[in-house]
């Protein structure tokens, strides 16, 4: 008994160095939190960059190395959720491609962006109020809408199995129906042209690139609510989209940067990977419904988090350097 | 963990020999600091620096710590629109040290005069005199400026100012003094300065000089220099345990877990 407390102590008031970030964190934090996202993660396809960076900020850690180490646990994270949603079936591989042909396009648009926005010394106001009208947006819509759909039985039910839009063929669906280049994407089961998931991808990589994020958390109502697609395929093929997304960034990072902190990462990913299993075993225990209730209530909190940072006198009027 | 801290701790006693006697006084000053040499490895969580040494009786003593001037650009925040704060710009902090502690025996203002203060940098005022700040538009706005960048790195465990703490020199009973800081993880590597001032009727008489120098070693050392010598390498690295360590959890919850 003895020796479990001894060992308990040791542990649990462990702090590792941190090489790159130089700070000294004690390890129950970051696992923790890695545990956290990667439930999240597991849970609604998103990667949480928009949760973890501002979390380990407040650990202490530099903010370009937090920005930058969180898109190395993410590798981690989506890795372990996409090889657990392709072991029951739930990646759309096309879709993802040309997803992802699209979002690599826009966030190099996006960086340019970025360096315009720099230049004219409005980057910061732009960033944050991108941050609050797109979370605030998506997570308004995704709370109403899937309110009311729960709401109504019959439509919660057809949501998981919708291969087109069943209710009405609006202006802007028929559209999109004439648009050339159409495809069929079996493990969806919906028919697009290639034209509508390059371009969205190309969207939210532009303001990902601004945000300074993955980007599932606008990539996954993209697939919902534009491309149609049922949740659970949503789920793994955004956590595949983000795969590839944050090993592009974590290398230009550490080759450009040189802001990535390998340990950080690790310790991270070690609760990452595992939250992210747990969360694709709870994902598949909930309604699709369910889901997006949740994903709309955490991204509504971080809104209101963003907003209150906005508004409340900060504790200091000073701050270093780099990153957002 | 405290044994491993206690280890670190360890005594590496080093006397730092030089000493200045100012304006001729006859005094003998000596400084030394233990562990000069603070290895950061994995499990560095800060450390203890004790300064101790003899005195002549009836001074006052002053210990500052400081790394080497730098200069230091920081992200200013300020109100748009009237109600968002926001990061409004940079301000360059000229001439200013990235650490900074002193401590003393009585009250600085009571022992050192502040022509002497200014003169071997005691206190916040000093430091302040010194710094070069800008854009700053008036006097007012600088000071307020310093004043922010003092308390970001007070929260950073990074400057103290205080006064009290010394103790007799257990190794010279009845005439030496002892004092300690808390060394914050939060130091970089690098070189600082540790010096001792006596003083008397409001000036310094004396002074003495030790060197705490810190070093990452060993993995801490390797990763930190593969990291900015060699990216693409380090990057790649990063990338590929990344995805290790995925597909093996994955295969872990595979194998046990049946619950898909």
């Amino acid at each position: 008994m003895a020796a479990i407390l001894y060992f308990a102590e040791e542990v649990f008031g462990m702090h590792l160095y941190l090489p790159v970030a130089l700070t000294s964190v004690n390890v129950l934090m970051p696992i923790g939190l890695g545990l956290m996202v990667g439930l999240l993660s597991g849970l609604f396809g998103v990667g949480g960059g928009f949760l973890m960076t501002p979390l380990l900020i407040m650990l202490g850690i530099p903010s370009t190395v937090a920005a930058a180490t969180d898109s190395n646990q993410i590798v981690a994270a989506s890795t372990s959720g996409t090889y657990a949603h392709w072991r029951v079936g739930n990646v759309d591989f096309k879709m993802g491609f040309y997803l992802l042909v699209g979002g690599f396009s826009g966030g190099l648009l996006g960086v340019q962006a970025m360096k315009l926005l720099k230049a004219t010394g409005n980057a910061d106001f732009v960033i944050k109020m991108t941050y609050v009208f797109m979370l605030g947006l998506v997570g308004v819509y995704m709370l109403y809408e899937s309110l009311s759909s729960m709401k109504k039985k019959k439509a919660a039910a057809m949501a998981e199995v919708v291969v087109e839009p069943p209710r009405k063929e609006s202006g802007f669906a028929k559209l999109l129906g004439r648009l050339p280049l159409q495809t069929r994407f079996e493990k969806s089961g919906v028919s697009h042209s290639v034209i509508l998931p390059i371009f969205f991808g190309a969207l939210v990589g532009v303001l990902a690139a601004i945000m300074g994020v993955g980007g599932g958390f606008l990539m996954v109502p993209v697939m919902v609510y534009i491309l149609r697609m049922p949740m659970h395929v949503v789920v793994g093929t955004s956590l595949f989209q983000i795969l590839f997304t944050c090993i592009e960034v974590t290398f230009l990072q550490a080759y450009t940067n040189h802001s990535v902190d390998f340990v950080l990462a690790v310790l991270l990913l070690l609760g990452s990977t595992v939250g992210a299993q747990i969360g694709a075993v709870f994902g598949r225990k909930l309604k699709a419904d369910q889901l997006k209730v949740y994903l709309a209530a955490i991204v509504l909190l971080v809104t209101v988090k963003i907003v209150f940072d906005l508004t409340l006198t900060p504790s200091h009027l000073l701050g270093m350097g780099g990153g957002h | 963990m405290k044994s491993l801290k206690t280890a670190i701790i360890a005594s590496l006693f080093v006397i730092a020999g030089l000493t200045f006697p100012v304006g001729g006084a006859q005094a003998s000053l000596t400084a030394r600091a233990n562990h000069d040499h603070i290895k950061i490895d994995f499990f560095y969580n800060g450390s203890e620096v004790s300064v101790r040494g003899i005195q002549d009786p009836g001074v006052d003593l002053i210990v500052k710590l400081t790394s080497p001037d730098s200069n230091q650009d920081l992200k200013k925040k300020g109100k748009v629109s009237g109600f968002l704060w926001m990061n409004v710009g940079e301000i360059k902090f000229d001439n200013v040290p990235n650490l900074y502690f002193a401590q003393s025996s009585k009250k600085v203002d009571e022992i050192l005069s502040k022509d002497e203060q200014d003169k071997y940098l005691v206190g916040y005022e000093a430091l302040a005199k010194r710094a070069g700040v800008s854009p700053v538009a008036s006097p007012e706005e600088k000071a307020k400026w310093f004043d922010e960048f003092v308390k970001l790195k007070e929260s950073n465990k990074l400057y103290f100012v205080t006064d009290g703490g010394f103790t007799t020199n257990p190794d010279e009973p009845g005439k030496g003094y002892y004092m300690k800081f808390q060394w914050p993880y939060q130091a970089p590597p690098g070189d600082y300065l540790v010096t001792v001032y006596a003083v008397k009727g409001g000036k310094v008489i004396e002074q003495a000089t030790s060197k705490v120098n810190v070093e990452q070693v060993g993995a801490v050392k390797t990763l930190a220099d593969m990291a900015r010598k060699n990216g693409a390498i380090y990057g790649g690295l990063s990338v590929l345990v990344a995805i290790l360590a995925g597909f093996g959890v994955g295969l872990v919850f595979g194998k046990g877990g049946g619950a898909h």
